[in-house]
């Protein structure tokens, strides 16, 4: 009795694992059942998440209503947004500065506006069974977001849109161990990639091998193709200790970033970019230089000459 | 195990997956952070019976990838908790010992939660998952384990006397 018992506990052992296998294999060669089911229940669970942040919020924002008597909590959401635009386009402004300077004055990257973005409260973290890290929000594919699109909080770069419904999407932290961005230093413009290490700290990994990194390098986005998954310019931290490893082929170092993922209310998903920004370096153009020629002349009296030329050389005639 | 039982088991599963998600996901813990879904999963499969802890883990890991924060395929968590309910049914009598003891049990259902968790990186790892540093994965798994520890006493004593009001009513029938 007591072996068929036992039998009958491996057979469904081995049932089960092997359902689970199917199911894991299903999705991993994309099977659309699989993944609807998911977006399913992000449909679902979003009205909860809502209503349960809604509830909760108010006792969680408690002290820091108290520190703001006075004012109401619409205007400090606008507040915030405001404070991010102009965070974000002063660390453009810097980004700019590093551009002119190695341009030596020339082009002109200033951005031709803000970006146009869709603000949104927070109202679920990641799960915590998971190692993966993102965050819940309030608007989704109604109110113009989709897949891959960039998004900030008031400090700058937090995250990409992971998955949209329609009234609410998931985005992967930058913190998340398996996201990276295209970032360029603003002092140098040489461009890295930024890789999240699953906590504060992210690692930069220089491309360009004869570039340098110091600290307190400020990190801006590159910009991706068509500005998915991201838009050039947002501001991304700064870095705190670089890597004096001679081993490796390029430099690395550690970035803070500015963002703080740890206290995120509002954020804003960036569904279009502006018209013009320096996502790309830029070639040069050439400016005509003095140039001095030295004529010799029967009297040894030699003159100058002032001609310009496309070239900066020196010649002797 | 019957239809009925496993029909209101999934209910009770995705109700308390919605919990995990919408409340329990905007708690800030200082360190890791704690997954009450994890923990009464854990509970119930050591209540049940040899086939019933097995069903029971592969109910619970269902719900669990139905997250769509989840980073891993669809599959990987059922896969994860039936094997656990498979080594909690291989262990029936020392783990029924357990449940008598309270403190006892709060390490076990711990440790079990700690064990998916290995678990899950180490599927991860296979299917080529980006999962973090090594320091950062010990932290999040002993974070868990120990928030289980200290939250798991306010939740086991009602859900043992739900268990038994449970069991009760189905020798009554």
């Amino acid at each position: 009795m007591a072996r068929r018992s036992g039998n009958r506990s491996r057979l469904l052992l081995i049932i089960l694992l092997v359902t689970s296998l199917f199911l894991v294999t299903l999705d991993l060669r994309g099977v659309s059942l699989t993944k609807s089911s998911r977006s399913i229940t992000q449909s679902v669970l979003a009205p909860v998440q809502k209503g349960v942040s809604n509830v909760f919020s108010p006792v969680g924002r408690f002290f820091s209503d108290i520190k703001n008597f006075g004012k109401t909590k619409d205007e400090l959401d606008k507040a915030k947004i405001a404070n991010s635009l102009l965070k974000a386009q002063l660390a453009k402004v810097a980004d700019n500065k590093g551009a002119l300077n190695q341009l030596k004055g020339l082009l002109n990257l200033a951005g031709q506006g803000g970006y146009k973005i869709v603000p949104a409260r927070v109202i679920g973290r990641g799960s915590s069974a998971s190692f993966s890290q993102t965050i819940t929000i309030d608007a989704g594919s109604s109110d113009g977001i989709s897949v891959n699109q960039t998004v900030i909080s008031q400090n700058g770069l937090i995250g990409v849109v992971k998955v949209v419904t329609p009234n609410s999407a998931i985005i992967l932290l930058i913190s998340d161990p398996s996201f990276k961005v295209g970032v360029r230093i603003a002092r140098s413009q040489s461009i890295g990639v930024l890789l999240g290490q699953g906590n504060s700290q992210y690692q930069l990994e220089l491309l360009d091998p004869i570039g340098t990194i110091e600290n307190g390098d400020v990190l801006v986005t590159n910009g991706s193709q068509g500005n998915r998954p991201f838009v050039p310019g947002v501001p991304v931290g700064q870095v705190t200790g670089v890597d004096q490893k001679n081993s490796s082929l390029t430099q690395t170092a550690i970035v803070k970033s500015y963002a703080n993922l740890n206290d995120l209310g509002v954020v804003s998903v960036v569904i279009s970019a502006p018209s013009v920004a320096p996502k790309t370096p830029i070639n040069p153009t050439p400016q005509p230089t003095i140039t001095v020629l030295v004529t010799p002349t029967p009297t040894a009296t030699p003159s100058l000459t002032p001609t310009p030329s496309p070239s900066p050389r020196k010649s002797k005639a | 195990m019957s239809p009925i039982r496993i029909a209101s088991s999934l209910v009770f599963f995705f109700v308390l997956f919605a919990v995990q998600e919408s409340a329990i996901s905007l708690i800030h813990f200082s360190v890791a952070g704690f997954s009450l879904y994890l923990a009464v999963a854990i509970a119930l499969i050591a209540y049940e019976d040899h086939d019933g802890a097995i069903i029971m883990g592969f109910l619970s890991g269902i719900v669990l990838d139905l997250s769509p924060t989840s980073n891993g395929p669809f599959g990987q968590w059922a896969l994860i908790l039936t094997l656990i309910g498979y080594v909690f049914a291989s262990n029936r009598e020392s783990i029924f010992d357990a449940t008598s003891a309270p403190l006892t049990f709060v390490l076990l259902i711990a440790f079990g939660v700690s064990a998916s968790l290995i678990f899950y990186l180490f599927f991860g790892l296979l299917l080529g998952e980006a999962n973090g540093s090594f320091t950062h994965d010990i932290v999040l798994i002993l974070g868990n384990l120990v928030w289980t520890v200290i939250f798991a006493p306010m939740f086991l004593p009602v859900m043992r006397s739900f268990q038994k009001a449970l069991k009760t009513s189905r020798q009554s029938k």
